[in-house]
């Protein structure tokens, strides 16, 4: 005799024994640790770093001293606005010499020309040079007394004698830019020739058909469609060569006589050369007002981009 | 109300994990540099392994036979011993973070201009019971001594003086060598007409070594400081650089020089003179194509102003200090033996004509017998004297503070007297800071 088994239960569901977390909650639940690490390595030490402007405080000495606004007002009724006025020149050079060279190149690679590919990954050779590198290669370029470049200009007459390019007031901020321009170009290149390569053809054979010609036709069709990446290239680069460091620093050392003198140069030397930090907090503090001001540009063009 | 399907168990297992991961971050921080004022850099004083940081070990004439020196050591103590380096011009400020924070161990070679500095962090041990019955001599120990402690061992101690290029002196017909302020202008004028790119002078422009301008003020008769008060803006500093600026202006001197191009100049064959401790012999004639250059090498006192005049330099020495914490014991004894062992010392001054600090050292045949070292005693360390500004901690800032302004008045953008009178301030300020 055969039993029938007995119809087998489900199991019963599991007991959920919390509550559900909203997805606001969830949203801060995921960016938790981001922030935890943001506190721990950017704001406290920034937070650390600006009350530090308050004090004297030698780097290699125990103790500090409250001075309230004085290392502030050392910066302000000294050579602040040199600094600034160094820095803008250094920045707005660097940033303009590459996009223009960048956008040149890359203007002649979009048009097909044989191969392309090859001085795509020609030009691109600067930009994976660490920078450290490439400054003391054109270190060596611009030596003033055995360098290639017063060789080269000496020999082909150009020059009667060699120049200090680094050792001069007038030329040594042309070979800092100069340099920088250097390792810079190729990013801008890859850049607008992304951008280059979304502008649709047929609105240049509309516009050809029309009877555009090259130039025309660069500034009616190509400028507006690639306005936004340009911008945006434009400005990054701008922020980074504001708080750009080496190639200054191993080229001139900020020098000659403070010529080439950035923010980011004389806040090294006088924290990590004259040990004082509360000075160099405090230059560095003005000097992340001003830098500020140029993300709050950068944040409200890239949220029009979105917007449009 | 919208869910994300997460409970709170979940998410407190998640924030759990969070909070570790943010404990890390702050272990991390933890080990960063704790700061100044730690009085030992930790670890077992006991220890046989220990770190010993030297900038000679980054340069490519001195590393062999220092490494030799270690090489020694290590197999004689079945120790091990890191080397450690950075570049001479970087050396002060990577020395003091590490130092500071903790990182630095063992045995640090020290530019005698830098030890105030580092022996007021407070790290460094009092070796003067081992260094008093180890045979230095008085000027050598003396080259260790911060505030009536002995905090180095005398390695080496010379002089920075001025080299010159016999056999280029000879080509341009001058017999002797100028012994005045004015001959040695007149000399540099006949050099110049060499030609072939030749440089006089190839002094110190670049603002690392423009403390070289230091014992040409005191040529002038600037004393630099004098009764606790600073001399630099007084008439004779002007002079001074005025007259620097004039050997610039008529490119005597050349433009944007430090020790290394100097060296290198000197090498080519290019410079006939040039500022450098004794250790220059071995470092520019080793990297010099022509190997006769090292014949050619002759110390020359520095001019004077007028003829009676004490020809003025600027001591010069490292020192071997030692970090108290790890290995201390065993750094003290490799610091010793480095610097007074005779067959070490002896063959470190035949790899590098660097003379050893010890009476024994010096008494022996191959440094007695050396010319240039003997020459080089006589002409230039007898009359050498130490910087005024070692005694404070911020002799470095004090040099460079002065160097930019001297740098200021070469290139133009500012007059001697007003750049003077702003360094004389800036070095004020600096003692009083």
């Amino acid at each position: 005799m055969s039993t029938a088994a007995p119809p087998q239960k489900a199991p019963p569901p599991r007991q959920r024994t919390g509550a559900r977390l909203s997805n606001g909650a969830f949203a801060l639940l995921l960016t938790a640790p981001g922030l935890a690490l943001f506190a721990a390595i950017i704001f406290y030490p920034l937070l650390s770093a600006l009350f530090t402007g308050f004090f004297k405080q030698d780097l290699r000495l125990p103790g500090r001293e409250f001075v309230g606004l004085e290392n502030f007002a050392h910066w302000l009724n000294g050579d602040l606005f040199t600094i600034l006025e160094q820095t803008l020149v250094f920045t707005i050079g660097a940033t303009l010499a590459p996009f223009t060279i960048g956008f040149a190149l890359a203007l002649a690679l979009n048009t097909g020309i044989r191969g392309s590919g090859f001085l795509r990954g020609l030009f691109l050779f600067p930009w994976v040079i660490p920078g450290v590198v490439v400054s003391f290669l054109w270190m060596w370029i611009f030596n003033a007394n055995y360098g290639v470049l017063n060789g080269v200009l000496v020999k082909a007459g150009i020059l009667d004698e060699s120049v200090a390019w680094l050792g001069q007031p007038g030329t040594a901020m042309l070979a800092v830019i100069i340099t920088k321009t250097w390792a810079s170009f190729p990013w801008m290149m890859v850049m607008l020739l992304a951008g280059l390569q979304t502008v649709p053809k047929e609105l240049h054979e509309a516009a050809a058909m029309d009877g555009a010609g090259s130039i025309r036709r660069f500034f009616a069709v190509t400028w507006p469609q690639v306005r936004g990446v340009a911008s945006i290239v434009l400005l990054l680069e701008f922020i980074w060569n504001f708080q750009h460091f080496d190639t200054i620093y191993v080229l001139t050392g900020g020098g000659p006589a403070g010529t080439t003198e950035t923010f980011a140069t004389a806040v090294y030397q006088t924290a990590f050369k004259g040990f004082d930090i509360g000075r160099a907090t405090a230059l560095g503090g003005l000097w992340m007002l001003l830098l500020l001001l140029l993300v709050v540009v950068y944040l409200r063009i890239t949220e029009r981009k979105g917007d449009a | 109300m919208t869910t994300s399907g997460i409970s709170r168990r979940g998410a407190l297992r998640m924030l759990g994990i969070g909070a570790l991961g943010a404990a890390g971050v702050g272990a991390l921080g933890a080990c960063a540099p704790s700061g100044a004022g730690v009085a030992s850099n930790g670890g077992d004083p006991k220890s046989k392994n220990f770190d010993f940081t030297s900038w000679s070990l980054n340069e490519e004439a001195a590393k062999p036979s220092i490494e030799k020196i270690i090489a020694a050591w290590e197999k004689a103590e079945n120790s091990k011993i890191r080397a450690v380096s950075y570049p001479y011009n970087e050396y002060l400020s990577q020395l003091t973070l590490k130092l500071g924070g903790g990182e630095t161990t063992g045995a640090v070679h020290l530019d005698i201009a830098w030890l105030a500095a580092m022996a007021q962090m407070g790290k460094l041990v009092d070796v003067g019971p081992v260094a008093d019955k180890a045979g230095y001599t008085d000027v050598a120990l003396k080259s260790g001594v911060y505030d009536g402690k002995q905090y180095g061992l005398p390695w080496n101690t010379g002089s920075i003086g001025v080299i010159a290029n016999s056999k280029l002196l000879e080509k341009a017909g001058i017999k002797e060598h100028p012994a005045t302020v004015e001959e040695f202008e007149a000399a540099l004028r006949e050099l110049k007409g060499l030609g072939g790119g030749v440089v006089p002078y190839a002094a110190a422009t670049k603002v690392a070594q423009l403390k070289d301008i230091f014992p040409w003020m005191q040529t002038f008769g600037c004393d630099l400081f004098d009764g606790g008060k600073v001399t630099i803006g007084d008439d004779a500093s002007v002079d001074a650089v005025t007259w620097y600026k004039k050997l610039h202006d008529e490119k005597l001197i050349a433009a944007d020089v430090d020790r290394f191009d100097a060296r290198a100049l000197f090498g080519q064959g290019k410079a006939v003179f040039y500022d450098d401790a004794i250790i220059g012999k071995g470092v520019t004639s080793a990297q010099s194509k022509d190997k006769t250059l090292a014949d050619a090498m002759q110390p020359m006192e520095r001019p004077v102003l007028k003829a009676g005049d004490t020809p003025q330099a600027m001591l010069w020495g490292g020192v071997i200090a030692i970090v108290k914490g790890k290995g201390q014991e065993a750094a003290t004894r490799f610091a010793l033996h480095a610097t007074t062992d005779r067959a070490t010392t002896s063959e470190y001054f035949a790899a590098r004509a660097l003379p050893p600090s010890t009476t024994a050292g010096l008494a022996a045949p191959e440094v007695a017998k050396d010319t240039f070292t003997t020459e080089w005693t006589q002409k230039i360390t007898k009359t050498a004297t130490g910087s005024p500004f070692w005694q404070f901690a911020q002799s470095a800032q004090i040099d460079e503070a002065v160097a930019k302004q001297v740098q200021a008045v070469l290139v133009g953008t500012s007059k001697p007297k007003d750049a003077m009178k702003r360094a004389g301030e800036e070095v004020a300020a600096l003692i009083k800071r």
